[in-house]
């Protein structure tokens, strides 16, 4: 099922047929629709699948580091790099399923749903009678998530660790107000440093290979 | 059916705005209308049915033939206007997109005021709620950046509508608002239910308020 994401990733769900899905997974046609009822069949269950995956990896990024503005910067530090290591599945992920049909559609929206409940986890922190929004959490995932489709779209995966401390402020702002989210914009900044000497790190050291 | 509104001695007489009401078919055959306002009124219906066609089939699946279809002109037609599929959705885009914008500068220098007027026009206009909120194919590079723009346009505007209250204006700060406001918009528009974009004002201007 990998193959219908990545060529839908490299090509665009209009112009990936059934042929072009085959070259990359392999297999005939009449195996492939003994699977699926069609192309759109066949992208909403990779995607579930792989959607399925990529919450849990956020989600577990999120649990296990403590506090809610250093879980929510690990997830999405962590999406970051899925992004940038795998730029075509992201790219069906978060970019062609916006076109991909209603099956899938839905899918989208289960997982943004689910994201936007850990997110949520937030108002433990908030006095109710200042509770934000209930929409917050589906705003501040989608959002994110429009962040990232904006810098694939644009087929420039890297550069969207530049709008890490931005988001930040986002995600904090839209909980609790201008001054956390000053706050989580200057840690996220310091957190942006760190991450760019680790790639220079690592480059150079590929290098030295 | 007549668009009686067109046939009409003043309205001749009219430029045909790109803002105005969806227009119903002109009669067919001899009816003496000049050629240019009936190329006009062909593209408005053009159009319109372009931002129907896309609420019904999507960015996946529509094709120049379903918009036709609901205009009720000819294949020959459409491309006498448009290049393509994409060329026509595209003028569909910027026209509604000019016609948000102008709703919500006509409310604004009020922030408050400028959030209400844009979703109340996106209430009325569920076809080209569908439209401009949502994510075209990047692969349609034109389409893409008309939609860019757009969200830098209402970025601009929020940015401008707040001025006095922006502690530390950020650049993508905006974006990153409008971005998830017609991600929350694109999800609520294709319930098809236009009640809950309306529901929406209240939380939404709180939203886009908290964190500038």
């Amino acid at each position: 099922m990998e193959g219908v994401l990545i060529a839908c990733g490299e090509l665009g769900f209009r112009e990936t047929s059934v042929r072009a899905i085959l070259e990359h997974s392999g297999g005939h046609r009449a195996q492939f629709y003994q699977h699926f009822e069609s192309k759109e069949d066949c992208f909403a269950q990779a995607y579930g699948v792989w959607i399925e995956r990529l919450c849990v990896n956020l989600l577990e990024a999120a649990a296990t580091t403590p506090g809610w503005e250093s879980g929510v910067r690990a997830a999405i530090a962590r999406l970051f790099r899925y992004v940038t290591e795998q730029p075509a599945i992201a790219r069906a992920l978060f970019v062609e399923v916006q076109i991909a049909g209603e099956p899938a559609l839905a899918r989208h929206e289960a997982a943004i749903e689910r994201l936007a409940a850990a997110i949520d986890s937030a108002r433990v922190d908030i006095d109710p009678a200042e509770a934000p929004p209930e929409a917050t959490g589906v705003f501040v995932v989608g959002g994110i998530e429009s962040c990232v489709a904006e810098a694939l779209s644009a087929g420039d995966p890297g550069r969207v660790w530049d709008a890490l401390p931005e988001l930040m402020h986002f995600a904090a702002g839209s909980y609790f107000g201008n001054a956390e989210a000053e706050g989580a914009f200057e840690r996220a900044s310091e957190m942006l440093e760190r991450e760019r000497a680790r790639l220079a790190a690592a480059a150079e050291e590929d290098e030295a290979r | 059916m007549t668009e009686l509104r067109l046939i009409s001695g003043t309205a001749l007489a009219e430029p045909v705005e790109a803002e105005a009401p969806a227009p119903l078919r002109l009669p067919p055959g001899r009816h003496g209308i000049p050629s240019d306002l009936v190329r006009a009124h062909q593209r408005l219906r053009l159009l319109d049915a372009a931002a129907a066609a896309l609420a019904e089939q999507g960015y996946g699946h529509i094709t120049a033939a379903r918009i036709t279809e609901l205009a009720g002109v000819s294949s020959r037609t459409f491309y006498q206007h448009f290049e393509d599929l994409w060329a026509c959705l595209l003028a569909a885009f910027e026209s509604e997109a000019a016609r948000l914008c102008q709703e919500i500068e006509g409310a604004c220098p009020d922030a408050r005021a400028g959030i209400a007027a844009g979703l109340r026009f996106l209430a009325a206009e569920p076809d080209a709620a569908r439209l401009l909120s949502a994510e075209p194919p990047p692969q349609i590079a034109a389409l893409a950046m008309a939609r860019r723009d757009l969200i830098e346009r209402l970025g601009a505007m929020l940015r401008a509508a707040l001025r006095t209250d922006a502690t530390t204006p950020l650049p993508g700060l905006e974006r990153r608002l409008i971005g998830a406001a017609l991600a929350l918009v694109s999800t609520r528009s294709a319930t098809g239910d236009p009640q809950r974009l309306r529901e929406l004002e209240p939380e939404l201007t709180e939203l886009l308020l908290a964190s500038l």
